[in-house]
């Protein structure tokens, strides 16, 4: 037996101290299982209503991770090698989107698809994003994009440039350094990363209520539907969208700490 | 044999690559720039009259619109309830960054320093919980509240935490704790233990090497946790709207003396507010309250670089 005297009085606080905050979250994860119990989740596990919303929920989030990757890769290489003028201005408003609320981010939404450049290129595109699943691919696009960038600046500083620069003296060209040096030593980070976009892209639902609604079929998205079926007061339905959201954050976060956990940016 | 005849030489290829990705950089700050900036005409409500004019006759009966609403962003600062939605939102992230601090940092040093088991098991809870939908935290909350022994407690010690002032603070913690927690294990993990063993060999106690020697230098990381904590914490939106409900249509005995004192009577936070003024068509007030909380955030972003920390912990 270590005697409290031996420990210390500081090292015993912090222990105690995290140990406390451990076993709240772990309360609060595992709440919505304690109140329903597996009994009654068997019976509300089966309804057709929960897989059409998870189905949904994995394609708006799959499509929007592919396109927020389409752009944060080749972003995030660009931070992480180039001197940008104007760091601090710059940095402050590369990261502004993943800092302001997503409902604000839902708000100014409304006005920047009914502005000049970009409406004109929805029209064209013959592409209706307001009350349908294309705006929430959008939603979750915008939401994620801007901390895709940062990971994957974060997953390229990893990278020595050294590297690249002893394959470029021997003479390989620099897309060629890219696919065979520098991809390949980022490729656990960007796995990780892609994995943490994708569930964070599954969990947004504050910006679809103001830009897109909720439209049964299209919009209601599994975060989206605890709030709907809330205030329709389906408690039992709710609980089990809410047990699946954790279970996909869960799953989410050890595949990335699990295939990705040997980079150190996280 | 003839080489394969290329039209750019290598030097020209590189520097078309470069030119490209500053291309995509510039593409995606002239987005996010035209995303905040293409909503400023919201504000001046010649322009948006026209979007909600039939919304407000219906609702006047008819009337013509009032001077105050045509006025730039609804007259946003001859409003109490906009001052007090301020109010709230300052008062509330800054209770919930003081406990998220207390509680945080020494757990945080704890991670940081000592063996743990289960050191991943920790981190894929600490993620799960930063990814988890806010709607799923708030419904959490209310179970754990509501239907387990907490709520014996609760009646126990005479209090009520769903759909209550104090409980605001509950659901920011849930996500800025998790997210101070990272910040701050950062900043401990910068900062080399060799120092504060060499306190300890020289004979000062673990809490003194820790508030002389560790402290100081890492003062600017946790102040920068402490910023991200803040500002996740104002930030909240959904876990509150399910928890805790909305404040302002509610009667005024609902009040005690005290928070009207303060001023933090029948008023929301700012996100909350933001979204119920424009699902009722006071788009003006609404788009005011949103370039507040892009104002707020922006500059807490700010000083987070300029601290040195990392905002972007997802």
């Amino acid at each position: 037996m270590v005697s409290l005297k031996k420990v210390g009085f500081w090292p015993l606080v912090c222990c105690v101290a995290l140990f406390l905050i451990l076993v709240a979250y772990l309360f609060l994860l595992a709440s919505n299982l304690m109140y329903l119990g597996l009994s009654d989740l068997l019976i509300f596990l089966p309804r057709e209503r929960l897989w059409v919303r998870v189905g949904l929920t994995l394609y708006t989030s799959v499509i929007a991770t592919f396109f927020s990757l389409v752009i944060g890769i080749p972003a995030g290489y660009a931070l992480s090698r180039l001197k940008l003028p104007w760091p601090s201005l710059t940095s402050t408003l590369l990261d502004l989107p993943v800092m302001v609320p997503p409902a604000a981010i839902g708000a100014f939404l409304l006005g920047f698809m009914a502005s000049f450049p970009v409406k004109n290129v929805c029209e064209f595109l013959n592409i209706e994003f307001a009350h349908n699943t294309a705006g929430v691919i959008l939603v979750q696009f915008v939401v994620t994009l801007a901390f895709c960038c940062r990971l994957m600046k974060a997953g390229f500083d990893n990278v020595n440039p050294r590297y690249e620069a002893v394959s470029r003296s021997l003479g390989s060209s620099l897309p060629r350094t890219l696919r065979k040096v520098t991809l390949p030593m980022a490729k656990n980070s960007i796995i990780a990363s892609a994995f943490i976009v994708w569930a964070r892209a599954a969990a947004e639902w504050e910006a679809l209520m103001i830009f897109v609604g909720g439209i049964m079929g299209k919009t209601d998205v599994l975060p989206f539907s605890v709030y709907l079926d809330w205030n329709g007061g389906l408690m039992g339905e709710v609980v089990t969208y809410s047990l699946i959201s954790i279970a996909m954050a869960v799953l989410s976060m050890s595949a990335m700490y699990f295939i990705g956990g040997r980079t150190r940016a996280f | 044999m003839p080489s394969k005849l290329s039209y750019f030489s290598k030097r020209q290829k590189a520097q078309i690559l470069n030119s490209v990705l500053y291309l995509i950089i510039i593409l995606v700050l002239l987005a996010t720039c035209w995303l905040f900036l293409s909503n400023v005409d919201t504000l001046f409500p010649d322009e948006t009259y026209h979007q909600v004019e039939g919304m407000d006759q219906w609702r006047s009966g008819g009337e013509t619109v009032s001077e105050e609403r045509m006025s730039f962003g609804g007259g946003f600062w001859k409003k109490p309830g906009f001052w007090r939605s301020v109010n709230i939102t300052f008062v509330s992230s800054t209770i919930t960054m003081i406990i998220a601090a207390l509680i945080g940092i020494p757990a945080a040093y704890a991670l940081s320093r000592y063996k743990i088991p289960g050191g991943r098991f920790i981190d894929i809870l600490l993620a799960s919980i930063i990814v988890l939908p806010s709607s799923s935290v708030g419904l959490c909350l209310i179970v754990m509240f509501q239907f387990t022994w907490l709520f014996d407690l609760q009646k126990l010690l005479d209090m009520h935490l769903v759909y209550s002032l104090p409980g605001i603070v509950v659901v920011q913690l849930v996500l800025s704790l998790a997210m101070g927690i990272r910040a701050w294990k950062a900043a401990f993990d910068d900062f080399n233990p060799r120092f504060e063993l060499v306190a300890r060999s020289l004979g000062s106690s673990s809490w003194r090497s820790f508030r002389t020697v560790t402290l100081p230098c890492v003062k600017g990381g946790l102040i920068a946790g402490c910023i991200v904590a803040w500002a996740r914490a104002a930030a909240e939106f959904g876990g509150i709207l399910i928890f805790c409900s909305t404040f302002s249509e509610r009667p005024e005995s609902y009040f005690s003396s005290v928070t009207k004192a303060i001023g933090l009577n029948n008023a929301d936070n700012l996100a909350v507010s933001m979204w119920s003024h424009i699902e009722y068509g006071n788009l003006e007030l609404g788009f005011a309250m949103g370039f507040t909380l892009v104002l707020i955030s922006a500059c807490s972003v700010y000083i987070i670089h300029r601290l040195g920390g990392k905002s972007y912990q997802w």
